[in-house]
Formats: structure tokens, sequence, C-alpha cells
């Protein structure tokens, strides 16, 4: 009884459209969408650049590259490695196929489109792929390359805010196939914004690691 | 409305107020600690890159020091080696962690080393310093480079062994390059004394590789760049053969 009445509770009130309007307006339709579109424009415009160079590199590897500023920001040096170009061609043509889908998810979003669950699910599948080849790609650069790349860095930064309003999407709308108390937990976590702090968190560190191993190049 | 369907709608509405008051102390709980988190990660990110930036004034500036040129340069301002009145000059513009010098040095090493005993030749070689950014932040390039200047400078007649030696085990483009220590080894088995190795690591000459270096790209496009008697050479510098050839041309 108490049960069907809980869950009467939730389904009466739109629990998304609760507290104040910070709140709602973060986990509004709009802010997602719009944070999805502006990360993977950046990041489209990231894979840009970076295929380009690339192509420029591949001409000649001493090519001057405009981030090329020094010792340590040199997208030449990450550009040079073996590790961006992982499966036989720059990893930037990556970025270059998925963005606009993801792009295109955001736009039609915007315009009242809703995805089928199983769309959603298999975005969400396919972007984790992606964020997790990102940061394999960020470790590397910063721990065995020995190099920052600015393009880079952007895309790893993209890329997380795009996974992070892709999940919070499909947590929000209940898309992900999760056991049921799972479920609960993220939605619950999702509504009380922990994952906004999570993330928040999440780029400060990797910021932290950035200027505490590069700091004196950077400021050089 | 019945009577119990009206207490039903209270109990609802009753439960409905208290989870969203339960929702919202949970967030304003999550607002402030992650805000706190938030506010502590912010200063270690400022004062980490105060202190990085205050150990950068602490270090002694790179290039940026008094300009000081090598003794024994030659008139134009290279590093000569072997008899200048030898017939032919052959110049040469290289970088030390620059792969298509090391494999220059491979194919023509030996044969540089004959014309230069029989007197055929004479070199002036320009290292020069343009690869920093391909031996992972220890800019193994100037420092190589500010090595070789240091050589010149306190034991030409080392020079060319030296030179040498440094593109035995070529460290590889993307590595760390040698260590200064690794440097120094190799400056002292080519017989350069030991007080002029020590002079390595005051870097007096990092001003004039990074002035040389500019000057070279008015003139040429990478390295190495090869030229006989102020002449590009044009041909196949990466097997042993057509260099000499062209040399023995002229002489």
């Amino acid at each position: 009884m108490s049960q069907s009445l809980d869950e009467a509770a939730l389904t009466a009130t739109e629990p998304w459209a609760e507290g104040g309007r910070l709140n709602r307006l973060r986990h509004s339709n709009t802010t997602i969408w719009v944070t999805m579109l502006v990360a993977s424009l950046a990041s489209l415009y990231a894979s840009f650049v970076l295929s380009i160079d690339a192509i420029r590199l591949a001409e000649d590897p001493n090519a001057d590259l405009g981030c090329n500023i020094n010792a340590v920001i040199s997208c030449g040096t990450v550009g040079a490695s073996w590790q961006s170009s992982l499966l036989g061609f720059p990893n930037a043509f990556l970025g270059l196929v998925a963005e606009p889908v993801v792009i295109t998810i955001a736009v039609a979003s915007l315009g009242g489109v809703k995805f089928p669950r199983w769309f959603m699910i298999a975005a969400q599948a396919v972007y984790t792929i992606g964020v997790l080849f990102a940061y394999w790609l960020f470790q590397q650069a910063m721990f065995e390359i020995g190099a920052l790349c600015p393009w880079c860095l952007l895309v790893t930064v993209a890329t997380t805010l795009v996974f992070f309003e892709m999940s919070h999407v499909n947590i929000r709308d209940g898309n992900l196939p999760l056991p049921g108390r799972l479920k609960g937990v993220a939605q619950a976590a999702v509504r009380s914004n922990l994952d906004l702090v999570l993330v928040i968190v999440w780029l400060l560190l990797i910021a932290l690691t950035v200027v505490a191993k590069y700091g004196t190049a950077l400021f050089a | 409305m019945s009577k119990s369907s009206r207490a039903k709608t209270e109990q609802m509405r009753a439960e409905r107020e208290e989870a969203a008051r339960k929702q919202q102390s949970r967030r304003r709980l999550v607002a402030i600690l992650g805000g706190l988190v938030i506010l502590v990660l912010i200063g270690a990110i400022a004062w980490v890159a105060v202190d990085a930036a205050k150990s950068n004034d602490d270090s002694p500036g790179n290039g940026s020091g008094e300009l000081v040129i090598p003794n024994n340069l030659n008139g134009d301002g290279a590093i000569p080696v072997g008899d200048d009145s030898a017939p032919v000059e052959v110049e040469i513009y290289f970088d030390y962690i620059c792969p298509a010098c090391g494999a220059f040095e491979l194919a023509n090493g030996a044969e540089l080393d004959r014309l230069l005993e029989d007197g055929s030749i004479h070199l002036a070689l320009r290292p020069i310093a343009f690869l920093d950014k391909f031996s992972s932040g220890t800019e193994y390039s100037t420092r190589a480079a500010n090595a070789m200047a240091t050589v010149i400078d306190g034991a030409p007649e080392a020079v060319w062994d030296f030179h040498g030696a440094m593109y035995v085990d070529q460290p590889a483009e993307g590595s760390e390059g040698r260590t200064d220590e690794e440097i120094a080894e190799i400056a002292l088995e080519a017989g350069v004394p030991q007080e002029v190795v020590d002079r390595f690591e005051d870097q007096t000459f990092v001003p004039w590789v990074v002035k040389v270096t500019d000057e070279a790209f008015e003139s040429i496009d990478g390295t190495p760049t090869v030229r006989l008697d102020g002449e590009d050479f044009e041909g196949d510098v990466y097997t042993p053969g057509p260099l000499t050839e062209a040399i023995e041309a002229k002489l």
C-alpha cells in the first residue's frame, strides 16, 4: 500500500521540476541538450584542427604547428606519437565521424524529438567507449608522451561534458537497463545533483594534475 | 468525496511533502559538501600554480641570458674540423635528436673521417636546436648543442670525436634524450677534459644556440642540410657514396 502511494507521490509531482529555479534549470531539457550541443561542437572543432595537423605532420614531420608553444605544450609531439593513430589513422578522424551524431541528437532533442530507449542505450554505450578512449589518450599524453596538446585537452573536457549530460538524461529518463536498486540510487544521486558536483570535482582534479606536473612549463 | 478517500489524499500529500523535504535537505547537503570540496580544489590549483611560477623565477634563464660566443669558431661562426686549407669545405646543419641526422652520420661518418684524414675536406659544423619538443620536455637538442659549443670552446681537438659519439645509439624522437650525466660521459670518452665537461651544466652557450638556430632557418628548411663549398648538396645523404662522389668530383 505505502509502496504504491510512494510511487503515486513521485509521479504526481514531476520529480525533475522540484526545488528552486536553478535546480529546475539544471534538470531541464534545454540545459542538458544545449550543454551537449556546445560540448560536441567544441569537440568537433578540436577534432577538425587535430585532423588538419595530422595531415600536415604526415607531409612534414617537423611542421611548425600553431600550438607548438614550448617543449611541453606541443601538438606536434603528441601528434607524432603512435598513440595518436592507434587504429592506423589519426584518432581525430573518429571525432569527425562521431561528434556530428551527438550534435544531431542534441539538435533533434532540442526540437522536441524523443528518441526510443534502445537508441539512447546505444548512444550511451558508444559514447562510453569514446570517453574511455579519450581518457586513455589523456593518460598517455600526460605520463608517457610527456607533452600537452591544447586541442586534445579540449577534446577530453568536451567529451567528459557530453558523457556527463548523456548519462544525466538517460538516468533521469530511466533509459539505462540497470537493476532496480541501482537505478534508484543513480536517480537519487542525479536528483540531489551529486553528479554535477562529481563532474566539477573531476575536471578540477584533472586541472590540478596538469598544473602539478607541467606548471613550471606552463608558467614559463 | 468520501471520508476515506479524503484521508487518502491527505496522506498522499503528507508523504509527498515529506519526500520533497527529504530531497531538498539531501540537495542542500550535496551542495554544501560539494562546494567545500570544489573550493579546496580551486585553492590547491592556485597554490600549485603560484608555486610553479615562483620556482620558475628561481631557475636560471634558458636562452634569455647573456650571449656568449664560443671560442675557436671559424670566420662564419661555424665549428671547424680539420685543416682549413683542405680544398673542399663540407658544412653540416644538424640537431642531435633528429633521426635523419643520425642516418646521415651513420651513412657518411666513416667517409668524412677518411676524407678529413687525407686532407681532402674540412668541416663547418652547425649544431642547432629546433627539435626540443621531441624530447619529452628535457630539451635534449638544446643541452646537446650547448655541450658541443662548450667542447669547441674548451677542447676543440675533441669536437669531431664527441660529435660522432653523440650519434652512436642516438636517442629516439619522443624519448627523453640523454641525461646530462650521459652527455658528460660521452664527452669524457671522446677525450674532452673533465674541467670542460664540468662546464656543460652552466649552459653558458644556450643563448648562442638559440641565436644560431634562428639564423639557420633563414637559409635552411630542415636538418640535415649539407653544403659543399657553400652550395646545397641535393643528392642522397642517407646512403654511403653519393656525398663522397660529389666531394671527390670537386677535388
